[in-house]
């Protein structure tokens, strides 16, 4: 989704829209350049997603057909049937994608503008910071409210003092990470040192926050993230076009006229949002910021951000690794948490080690 | 006494440094007999030391107090002088074993074998080492094949990316044992109290070892500060020298995690003040690391009994706070120092 917005105000904007690209205007200033071949991508992720979800609806310690779970879905089916995938699975498979496609966005976002595809939230301590945050009042006041939204001020907390530290993110984006990292640990050990004080009942309620898992999650905090996603993502696509400046040097987006401060501050309140939120629903399982974006980018052959396309593979990711800890050993069942750790952990390593003239964004 | 602030920390008499950090640790070990959460007050616990108190108080200061003391010496030592020494192999003023996934090693194989049978009492400090030595050898090995020496923070990344797969599947492991789960939940978060000084005395043989391979290279590490070219042209073999070290490092960091639990960030701090007291040769360093570690540890001992009373704050948790800032502090510098 690149945009020429650079045109003279006169011109009739339809004259600049470039080839392959599709022009949607909303009112008098909001406009909206989508990229045509993003628009199929797009589709065929959400078809994927949609035969996810039916599998994932379908699996579990009672199974049920694809046949019968899309008959649920439509209203139909018998009453167990419909019981188990509309009462107790669905609003699981709701918290894995939103969670999924959050915290890829809030990925692609921060890794577009650190220009580093290793600053994601989870490593540089955003989501350790909401943690520590929420568990603090889960500890300190037993409200079972309070945690969503000391998350986000813990993920708000966390940026502003690693971007702080860093001295402004850009060319030097891997000092910004380190500094991230000095305050994920100070975060994490804070969480430690909250749950080694209180009695072992309260850290056990604060548990779940720790590890990241998306079994029996607040239904109300799941529709508190749906919201603040569709919102974000408008705020993307609204945005979409100074984002696209990001890849470029500062003086070059200076000189094309952008703010870079504006676009910067912008840009992180999005991902303050969609991390925080997220956090508070899942925990932090900060990996599939890694992995989401990137797949998204292979699919859209590095061309442009693919923000959407970011989110949707996101929620795929989150639902699969889900479904692969649900299933692959029960009964147990391994929190989401620890399963992307598992895949994204290698991943992580390789981006480092693997020698690359593309390893930075 | 003035001549100290004048020169350049490279041309301070070593001996001097060395004699007052002795005193400054002397005290430390001093205060850390004297203060304590319990109600012993630390006019009694005096009275205590010179002879004259209860039976219960002498349990306290000489059973419980000097034990841990005793531990905590020996915490901050190894670590002190295995962050030392893995800074220089790395050429890192970043390394750590902590952060680069070395003590996470040490937790993997620990979970591990209390999954297999073993109960924390009956651990062998060898399972522990061994892990030590795997982490040691993927994160070395990761920074290797990209030929990154020169780029220190790449180092730290790829440390925390493995240190973040091992707690993981520590974790993991965890998930299947309850039993395992409960006896690492408090050992996890690094402690130096309520630990049992036989696991010490097991330690100390593979500390006599980690001591002989220590001096067998520490001149030769000196010249690889110079370089790999002038460490060859000296007549130095520098893979051979890393290798010994690592072995070392993983001696020293294993055991330590064997006794206290995964203790992070002390392997930065101490480097780092020793480098900012007397220069930047390993050999003088090394030495200055000897007091400076256990000061630093029993330091934050002391204060995690004191803070949180009448329970204690863990003392992982209060190395973190102290050391993630100094690691900030590092990274800020305009120029990053290259060992």
């Amino acid at each position: 989704m690149i945009n020429h917005s650079l045109s003279m105000p006169d011109t009739p904007l339809d004259a600049s829209t470039p080839d392959g690209y599709r022009l949607i205007s909303i009112g008098q200033y909001a406009h909206i350049l989508i990229e045509k071949q993003a628009i199929i991508r797009n589709t065929w992720l959400l078809i994927l997603l949609f035969c996810a979800s039916v599998i994932t609806l379908g699996s579990g310690t009672m199974a049920i057909s694809p046949k019968e779970v899309v008959a649920v879905l439509f209203g139909q089916g018998n009453t167990m049937s419909q019981f188990i995938v509309q009462d107790i699975r669905f609003p699981r498979l709701m918290a894995a994608i939103y969670t999924g496609a959050a915290f890829s966005l809030a990925g692609c976002l921060m890794q577009t503008m650190a220009r580093n595809r290793l600053a994601t939230p989870g490593i540089i301590g955003i989501d350790n910071a909401a943690m520590a945050f929420a568990v603090s009042s889960v500890v300190g006041m037993g409200i079972s409210l309070a945690p969503s939204f000391m998350a986000l001020a813990g993920a708000a907390t966390a940026t502003a003092l690693a971007f702080g530290l860093a001295g402004g993110s850009g060319t030097r984006g891997y000092r910004f990470i380190v500094a991230g990292i000095g305050i994920g640990a100070i975060a994490g050990s804070v969480t430690q040192l909250l749950l080694s004080q209180v009695s072992i009942d309260v850290a056990n309620s604060a548990y779940p926050w720790t590890v990241g898992s998306l079994s029996a999650r607040d239904p109300f905090m799941v529709n508190v993230l749906g919201i603040g996603i569709a919102i974000c993502v408008i705020g993307c696509l609204l945005f979409s076009t100074q984002f696209a400046l990001l890849p470029f040097s500062d003086q070059v987006i200076t000189g094309l006229g952008a703010n870079i401060k504006h676009i910067r501050i912008i840009a992180l309140i999005l991902c303050i949002t969609l991390t925080g939120l997220a956090v508070a629903v899942a925990g932090p399982v900060g990996l599939v910021a890694l992995v989401g974006p990137e797949i998204a980018r292979v699919l859209s052959r590095y061309r442009g951000i693919p923000l959407i396309s970011s989110a949707l593979t996101g929620a795929l990711v989150m639902m699969l690794s889900d479904l692969f800890g649900r299933t692959v050993l029960s009964p147990i069942e391994l929190p989401v948490g620890i399963v992307t750790a598992v895949v994204g952990g290698p991943y992580l390593i390789w981006i480092l080690v693997r020698r690359s003239s593309r390893s930075s964004l | 006494m003035l001549s100290w602030f004048i020169k350049t920390p490279a041309q301070r008499p070593l001996f001097y440094v060395l004699v007052s950090a002795l005193l400054v640790l002397a005290l430390c070990c001093l205060l850390s007999l004297l203060f304590g959460a319990g109600g012993l007050t630390p006019q009694a616990s005096l009275q205590t030391l010179l002879g004259n108190g209860t039976a219960d108080d002498e349990f306290t200061v000489f059973h419980l107090r000097s034990t841990r003391t005793l531990i905590g010496l020996f915490v901050g030592l190894t670590l002190g002088i295995a962050g030392a020494l893995m800074q220089a192999v790395a050429r890192n003023p970043l390394a750590e074993p902590g952060l680069l996934g070395v003590s996470a090693g040490s937790s993997f194989a620990v979970a591990m074998a209390l999954v297999m049978g073993a109960s924390t009492a009956t651990l062998t400090v060898g399972i522990a080492q061994l892990g030590a030595l795997i982490g040691c050898i993927c994160v070395l090995g990761a920074a290797r094949m990209q030929g990154q020496h020169n780029d220190p923070i790449r180092l730290v990344l790829a440390g925390a990316a493995l240190s973040s797969l091992l707690l993981a599947m520590t974790s993991l492991i965890l998930l299947f044992d309850q039993r395992a789960a409960d006896e690492i939940r408090f050992w996890v978060t690094g402690s130096v109290a309520g630990r049992d000084t036989n696991t010490l005395m097991s330690v100390l043989p593979s500390m006599l070892v980690a001591v002989a391979c220590i001096l067998y290279s520490a001149k030769p590490l000196a010249s690889l500060a110079l370089g790999e070219r002038v460490a060859i042209g000296l007549g130095h073999k520098p893979r051979r020298i890393r290798g010994v070290i690592i072995v070392a490092v993983a001696l020293l960091v294993g055991g330590a995690t064997a006794i206290a639990g995964p203790v992070a960030f002390i392997g930065l701090v101490v480097p780092f003040a020793a480098r900012a007291l007397v220069g930047p040769d390993i050999r003088r360093t090394l030495w200055l690391c000897l007091p400076l570690g256990p000061i630093i540890v029993i330091t934050a001992d002391i204060i995690s009994r004191l803070v949180a009373q009448p329970a204690e704050m863990p003392l992982g948790v209060l190395t973190a706070i102290v050391g993630a800032p100094v690691l900030l502090l590092i990274v800020r510098s305009r120029r990053l120092p290259t060992l």
